[in-house]
This record gives structure tokens, C-alpha cells and sequence, in this order.
């Protein structure tokens, strides 16, 4: 059975700069894959590459259930079932939180995820539903950048560095409500800083140092050491 | 590339100095226009091209220059190029009074703003009976001027303005001002960062780019010893300033050069060969500056540049080798 | 009684002023591109009134406002598509302006050389001159007329940005162009419809001017002036704002006009300029 998400020695340029050097993983459905590595190391880029977002050259393959997606614009991707949930949360300060929401469901793709079940699933975003996105904590917005993300009903999530500058209490609300998404059988993946939190979910690791992967496989089969030698290269 | 700057300093010299006694009167007004338009494109540029102020009113400064100079002469009894350089000084004057209140609004808001200013001024010339109201006002002080020698006076005037024009600019931008601004230009939360006070720089550029103009306008308007409100203070003379300016590359000393060589060229093309009527040059420039914001926003030098890689006068300072060396991560 | 009057009849002509400023307002607000031709294109839809006219002169002037929106609407589409948005793409906020700075210079010269520089106006027939008269004041007919298209034309514009899909769409994309098209949205679309209502608001309001006074190739100078100055006002964002701005620019310029009859503008002008000082960020606009 193909993967769903097939990366085939993808390589990217910026200009004259390299930052990926012939990438190659996959994704099952259902499966969730950690993308881990340092700052620089080429997670954006992969992600960006894989939802259409690209601003560099790139060369090799990406498929999602076998048709090719590299190249592809992200506003077409959008249609194909790509959802990204945007570092930095990216919210649309004009719109209010349930406006947000609403903008996942242009694409019009049917699923489980509906808005009721997006409000249940984060129950504090149907309180605050008229207010402005951005009046809202950092961890109640990532959830409407989720909840976003959801309402379009993707085969692929990717989630880049959901966790970053939140409270240990809140990732940890957020990835909980995570783990309901991928019982929904949702292929989710997650770029993240936070080894740990991400390895624990996952099934798959990927790890990237300076564009290159310098590890690959299932979550649990790899030491705290490993892990370690092939983010930092030593 | 000294040498050749030498070499072309000299040969201008000597040009401007032979033109009086090779072309006719009709041939230095029009050389005049030229010069005096080119050094005006050269200080608008100063501050658009390197502070990022795009100035919708600096017909204001022209027309200011040319009344003061028209106005003091005669009430003086100056000869009136005794009071050229003044009118610049007052220029920079009333700029340096304007600048607390136009630095505070930002991009459109400044350029609308200052648009607002000239036209205020505009408005008050037109009622000011003293300076002719809306019909104008004839050059009073002709009397105290030798006329034999005023046309070939006012050509070698013009033809100093623009020396120094690009000259003033050339040594500006690679003077530490010069690099101040330009480092505003490109991002001004780092140059504020590292010590660039933004807003000295900006009010420098601003004022030196009112002097200019003052005194350029003021030459103009001697040199045809009449002005009035609506060719004073015209919205075409920024209209032409921009126009040479973007079509000749923003930000750059030789593109004001080939943008007024282009200007006028269509001009006198379309009106004197072609027989076209006025406007239809103007549609011409219009469309270039369409074209090449379209295909080369940087300018016809700016694509020169990058695509021939010429220097000119390399204001551009290129990093030392080393640095590039390491691949550096952005 | 007669200072009331003018106040009144000020406002009203604020309105028309504000209507001026609607369509620069949003390309502003949406794309932050500052369209230098939107002068050009208020006085092309008049020329395109008045050429209409004299093809059929037994119809009312007032007919043709719509058909003549709708045909500003395909060019502003049109021009977004072909020109505009390549210089947006550049991230560069000077490379727009400049181009459409070409496309204002091209229009208006075209437009002398096409219809020539002899000032010309519409004729609204009786409708225009008719007044009512209302705790003994007159006011005219058409003043009113316009007040109610204009803020029609703001209120339809306000709620079709609250309170529809299309609305959401185009907010979204104006705060962020990048991260909306991971929602299926592209751009490029939405700047066209945009341009293409902008152009449409400006081709009502330069026919509504058309109807009040002459104009001739020139005028789209000062309507682009009053069109920033209505927009500054407004602030950044604030179509209602910009609305009150109109007003109080035409309240003082007919003030101005009672006052010192040869120079009304100066008013408008000045008062633009102070409270430009006092609040550069515009009567209602948030601090962008």
C-alpha cells in the first residue's frame, strides 16, 4: 500500500542557498510523524514544500496518495485536503474567532469536523466566539489555528511548532485535544522543538540537521542519546 | 575611474563654457530646462530613491524659490542671481519647519500631505495681490540686469546646478550621511538599532532636497523672467521629476541622467520631428514608466546594472570576499 | 438661516466627497496600494457619462450611472489583472504606486488629446436644479439624492465586508495574502474584484460630480487630492470615518466659499492639514 505522504529526494534552493539535500520520508494514513530538528535545520522548508507555500526552487518528488504536489500552488492544495496550522499561529486580526474558524471551511470538504465539533473539541473557542482572534491567550488562539486547520477536513495536517512560546500546561491541554483528532484517524505532521512531547505522540521520527536527515524511523525505537547525536550532529 | 571622472568633469566645463557662442538663444533655454530639470530630478530623488519619502508636493519649494527671488529683487534692488542662493536657503527653511510636522505621518500620508502644503501655498499665491494674484508677476529687476549677458548667464547658472546637483549628491551618499541614509532606506528598525538617528538623516535629505529645488525653480522662473501661481507651483514639475526619475532608476545618480535625456528626447521628438501635438509625448512617458515598473522596477540604469554590470558612478559598495566565504545561513 | 444652510449643503457636498474617497480607500485598505490614477479614472467615467449623453441625449444623465459602474467595474478588473498585480507581488509598496502614477499620466494625457480641454458637464435636467424647501431652508434635491447613494453605497460596502463570505474572504486576505491561500483563496482574485468595486465607486461619484460641475481632463488632480484627503482622514480601515472626513471638508469648503469666494479650497485644505498635525493617523484609524 503507497503512503499517504511520499517525500522523494526533495531538495531546495533559496537563491543560491541549499537548505534541503535530497529529503526523503513517508506517512501512513492514520500515522503521526515528528519532524524534529534545530532552528535552520529545514523543517519550515519541508512543510512549506509539502502545502504549496514554497518560495524556492525544488527538485524531486512530493505525492500525496501518488499524485505529485510539488509545484503546485497552496491555493489548489488546499482543495487536495493539505491543511497547515501555521507557525506563529498566523490568525486573521480583522476577523473574529468564529470567522476564523469559518475560513477553513472554504474549500467546502466533507468530514467529521464540523464547527459544532470544533467547539466541542475546544470549548472555551465557543465563548469567545465573537471576539476578536487576536484578544485571545496565545494557547486559545493555537486552538483556533487548529480548529482551523480541522475545519477543512485534511487527509494531511501539518502542525509547525504548535507548542512554541506556551505554557507546559497548556501544550499539554493542546495535545491531548490533539490526540482526539488523530482517534478521528487524521495523518498529522508535527513539526516541533519540543522533542519529547512530539516523540511521545508519534509514531514516526523523522530528524533533520542542516537539510539533511540524520535519522528515521518508528518513535520508540530510538534512545534520548540517539535522538540527541542526530539534532545536534555530535 | 577617477581619471574618467576627471575627464568628464572637464569636458562638461568645457562644453557649458563653448555653448553660448555655438547655439542659438531657442537651443540654451531648452539646454537650460534641461540642466535645471535634472538637477530637480536629482534632489527629489535624493528623497525618494534614498530616504523612501516619495514627495507629491516639491513644486511647493519651486515655486517659493521663484516668487521669493521675483519678490526681494525688485523690493531690494538686488540683481536677481544675488538672491538665488537665498531663495534655496529659504527653501531649506520653511522644509525645516515642515519636517516635525510631515515626519510624523507615514509613506502615503507624507506624500499626500506635502501635496496638501503645495497646494495651500498654491492657494495663497493666488490671493496675494503683492506677488500678482492669479495673473503673476514680470521679473521687476530686469532693470538692474545687463540683458546682453542674461540668457548666457542664466545657461551657465543652470549648467552649474546641475554640476552640483549630481555632484552634491555623488559626495552626499558617500558620506557618512549618505550611508546613514541608505541604511534608513533599506531597514530602518536596524539602522535605528545601531545608532542611525533616522529622523536627523531624513530632515537632512528633506532640507538639501528643498534647497535644490528652490534653487533650481528660482533660475527657471529668473531665467523667463515671469511667474505665476499655475506654472509656480504646477503639479507637472513633480510629475516630471517622478516620471525621470523612475524611468531612469530610483535610488541611483545616473538614472535622473538618462531619465531627463529620455524626457526631453520624446519631447522635442514628438513636437518638433514627429509634429505631434504636446500631450501625446506625455502618454509616451507614461507608458514607459508603466513598462518598466512593470520589467525593471529599478529603473533603465537599474537593469543596466544588473544585467550588464556596469558601474557608473558605484555609489553601491560591494561586502569583501571573506564575508561571502562562510555560506552563512540567512 | 443662511449659514445653516450652507453647513447643510456642506455636508451634503461632503458626502459626494466621501464617495470620492470610497473606492481609494479600499484598494488602500485591502492591498495598500495608493492608486495615483483614481483622479483619472473619476473624470474618464464623467467623459464616458457625457459621450453616453450625446449618443442618446433624449435619456436622463442619471440613467447612465449604473451602466457606466458596471463598465468601470471590468476595467478596475481588469487593470488589476494585467498590471497591478504583478507590482504587488514585488512586496514593495512604491512599485504600485508608481505604475499606477504611469497610468494616471497616460489617462489624463489621453484623455486631452480624445476630448480635448474644453471643460464640459452633465446635464441632469430639472432634477438637478430642484430644491425643497424645509423649515424655511432650501436645499436641493440632487444634494440629497447623492447623500443617500453615498451612504448607501458606504453602508452596502460596510455590510458586505461584515457580514458576508466575500467579505471575510477579503478581509482575510488584506491582513494576511500569504497564509489565506492555504484556505483555497487566491489573491489575485480578490484584488481584482476589489479594484474592479473601487473603479466602479469612483465612475458613481465622478458621474455625481459631473452632474454638480464642469470638469475637463485636468480635474483629476484635484479629485485625487480631495479622494487622499477624505481617505487620511478616515484613518486606515475606516470607511465611516472617511465618510465624516468628506463631510468636513465640504462643510469647510462652502463655509470658505461664503467667507472669501475665490479661494474656497484653502479652507478644506488647511483644515485637512491641522488635523493631519493633531492626529496623523486620521480621525478614526487605527495606528497601522
Amino acid at each position: 500500500m503507497a503512503a499517504l505522504l511520499e517525500i522523494d529526494d526533495l531538495q531546495v534552493w533559496y537563491g543560491d542557498l541549499q537548505a534541503l539535500y535530497g529529503v526523503s520520508t513517508a506517512l501512513d494514513e492514520g500515522r503521526v510523524l515528528a519532524l524534529i530538528g534545530a532552528n535552520g535545520a529545514g523543517k519550515s522548508t519541508l512543510l512549506s514544500a509539502v502545502c504549496g507555500l514554497l518560495e524556492g526552487r525544488a527538485e524531486g518528488a512530493v505525492r500525496l496518495q501518488g499524485a505529485p504536489l510539488l509545484g503546485r500552488p497552496a491555493e489548489a492544495l488546499a482543495y487536495e485536503g493539505i491543511a497547515l496550522v501555521p507557525e506563529g499561529r498566523m490568525l486573521f486580526p480583522s476577523l473574529s474567532v468564529e470567522e476564523n474558524l469559518r475560513m477553513g471551511m472554504l474549500t467546502r470538504r466533507a468530514g467529521h469536523w464540523t464547527l459544532q465539533r470544533v467547539y466541542e473539541l475546544f470549548p472555551v473557542l465557543q465563548e469567545f466566539r465573537t471576539r476578536p482572534a487576536t484578544a485571545l491567550s496565545g494557547g486559545q488562539q493555537q486552538m483556533v489555528a487548529i480548529g482551523r486547520a480541522l475545519l477543512a477536513n485534511p487527509r494531511l495536517l501539518l502542525c509547525d511548532e504548535i507548542s512554541l512560546g506556551l505554557a507546559p500546561v497548556i501544550v499539554r491541554q493542546i495535545y491531548e485535544s490533539l490526540q482526539q483528532v488523530r482517534a478521528q484517524g487524521m495523518a498529522i505532521v508535527l513539526v516541533e522543538q519540543d522533542v519529547q512531547r512530539a516523540c511521545r505522540m508519534a509514531d514516526a521520527v523523522c530528524c533533520l540537521l542542516k537539510g539533511r536527515v540524520t535519522l528515521q524511523g518508528k518513535a520508540d525505537a530510538f534512545d534520548h542519546a540517539r535522538i540527541a547525536q542526530a539534532y545536534f550532529g555530535h | 575611474m577617477k581619471a574618467l571622472g576627471l575627464v568628464l568633469l572637464a569636458l562638461y566645463l568645457a562644453a557649458a563654457a563653448a555653448v553660448p557662442s555655438l547655439l542659438d538663444a531657442g537651443w540654451m533655454t531648452l539646454l537650460s530646462e534641461v540642466l535645471l530639470m535634472l538637477a530637480m530630478a536629482q534632489m527629489w530623488n535624493l528623497l525618494a530613491g534614498y530616504t523612501g519619502l516619495v514627495s507629491l508636493g516639491h513644486q511647493a519649494f519651486i515655486g517659493i524659490g521663484a516668487y521669493f527671488v521675483f519678490y526681494f529683487s525688485d523690493r531690494l534692488e538686488l540683481h536677481p542671481f544675488l538672491l538665488l542662493p537665498v531663495a534655496g536657503i529659504v527653501c531649506a527653511l520653511v522644509a525645516a519647519l515642515l519636517a516635525p510636522l510631515l515626519f510624523r505621518l507615514r509613506d502615503a500620508y507624507f506624500s499626500v500631505g506635502i501635496w496638501v502644503f503645495a497646494e495651500i501655498v498654491y492657494l495663497l499665491a493666488t490671493k496675494t495681490r503683492e506677488l500678482g494674484a492669479t495673473s503673476g508677476v514680470a521679473l521687476k529687476s530686469m532693470r538692474l540686469v545687463d540683458t546682453e549677458t542674461f540668457s548666457r548667464d542664466t545657461f551657465w547658472i543652470a549648467a552649474l546646478l546641475a554640476l552640483l546637483a549630481v555632484g552634491g549628491v555623488y559626495a552626499l551618499i558617500r558620506s557618512r550621511l549618505g550611508l546613514g541614509l541608505m541604511a534608513v532606506r533599506d531597514n530602518e528598525l536596524a539602522a535605528t538599532s545601531i545608532g542611525i538617528d533616522v529622523w536627523r538623516n531624513r530632515f537632512a535629505a528633506f532640507t538639501i532636497s528643498a534647497f535644490g529645488c528652490g534653487i533650481a525653480g528660482a533660475t527657471y522662473f529668473t531665467g523667463s523672467m515671469f511667474v505665476s501661481p499655475e506654472a509656480g507651483f504646477d503639479i507637472n514639475w513633480v510629475v516630471g521629476m517622478m516620471s525621470i526619475v523612475i524611468i531612469g532608476g530610483i535610488g541611483t545618480i545616473e538614472g535622473p541622467i538618462i531619465g531627463t535625456l529620455l524626457y526631453f528626447g520624446l519631447r522635442e521628438g514628438f513636437t518638433a520631428w514627429a509634429g505631434v501635438s504636446g500631450s501625446w509625448y506625455l502618454v509616451a512617458m507614461g507608458l514607459v514608466a508603466i513598462a518598466v515598473m512593470l520589467v525593471a522596477p529599478r529603473g533603465l540604469w537599474g537593469w543596466v546594472r544588473e544585467h550588464w554590470g556596469w558601474e557608473g558612478f558605484s555609489e553601491r559598495r560591494t561586502p569583501p570576499a571573506t564575508l561571502l566565504a562562510d555560506g552563512g545561513q540567512p | 438661516m443662511d449659514w445653516i444652510e450652507t453647513l447643510i449643503n456642506g455636508a451634503l457636498l461632503g458626502a459626494l466627497y466621501g464617495l470620492l474617497g470610497l473606492g481609494l480607500a479600499l484598494v488602500f485598505g485591502v492591498m495598500r496600494v495608493v492608486n495615483l490614477a483614481h483622479g483619472e479614472f473619476i473624470v474618464l467615467a464623467a467623459f464616458g457619462g457625457t459621450t453616453l449623453a450625446s449618443l442618446a441625449p433624449s435619456v436622463n444623465p442619471l440613467l447612465w450611472i449604473l451602466p457606466v459602474a458596471l463598465l468601470a467595474f471590468g476595467v478596475g478588473y481588469l487593470l488589476q489583472a494585467t498590471l497591478v498585480n504583478r507590482t504587488v507581488r514585488s512586496g514593495d509598496p512604491l512599485i504600485p504606486l508608481l505604475l499606477t502614477f504611469g497610468v494616471g499620466v497616460v489617462l489624463r494625457n489621453l484623455m486631452v488629446e480624445v476630448f480635448g480641454t474644453d471643460p464640459r458637464a452633465l446635464d441632469g435636467g430639472a432634477f438637478t436644479q430642484a430644491g425643497i424647501e424645509f423649515l424655511g431652508l432650501r436645499v436641493g434635491v440632487f444634494p440629497i439624492t447623492v447623500l443617500f447613494l453615498a451612504a448607501a453605497m458606504f453602508g452596502g460596502l460596510q455590510w458586505l465586508l461584515a457580514h458576508t463570505e466575500w467579505g471575510r474572504i477579503v478581509r482575510a486576505t488584506s491582513d494576511n495574502a500569504r497564509i489565506v491561500r492555504l484556505m483555497g483563496v487566491r489573491p489575485d482574485r480578490v484584488y481584482n474584484t476589489v479594484m474592479g468595486l473601487a473603479l466602479a465607486f469612483a465612475a458613481v461619484a465622478g458621474m455625481l460630480l459631473a452632474l454638480r460641475s464642469s470638469f475637463n481632463p485636468y480635474s483629476g488632480v484635484e479629485r485625487l487630492l480631495v479622494a487622499f484627503e477624505v481617505v487620511i482622514l478616515g484613518g486606515l480601515g475606516s470607511f465611516w470615518g472617511a465618510f465624516a472626513g468628506g463631510i468636513m471638508l465640504g462643510i469647510a469648503q462652502l463655509l470658505g466659499q461664503k467667507f472669501d469666494s475665490n479661494a474656497a479650497a484653502l479652507y478644506a485644505h488647511l483644515l485637512f492639514f491641522v488635523i493631519l498635525v493633531i492626529r496623523p493617523t486620521g480621525l478614526a484609524g487605527r495606528a497601522s
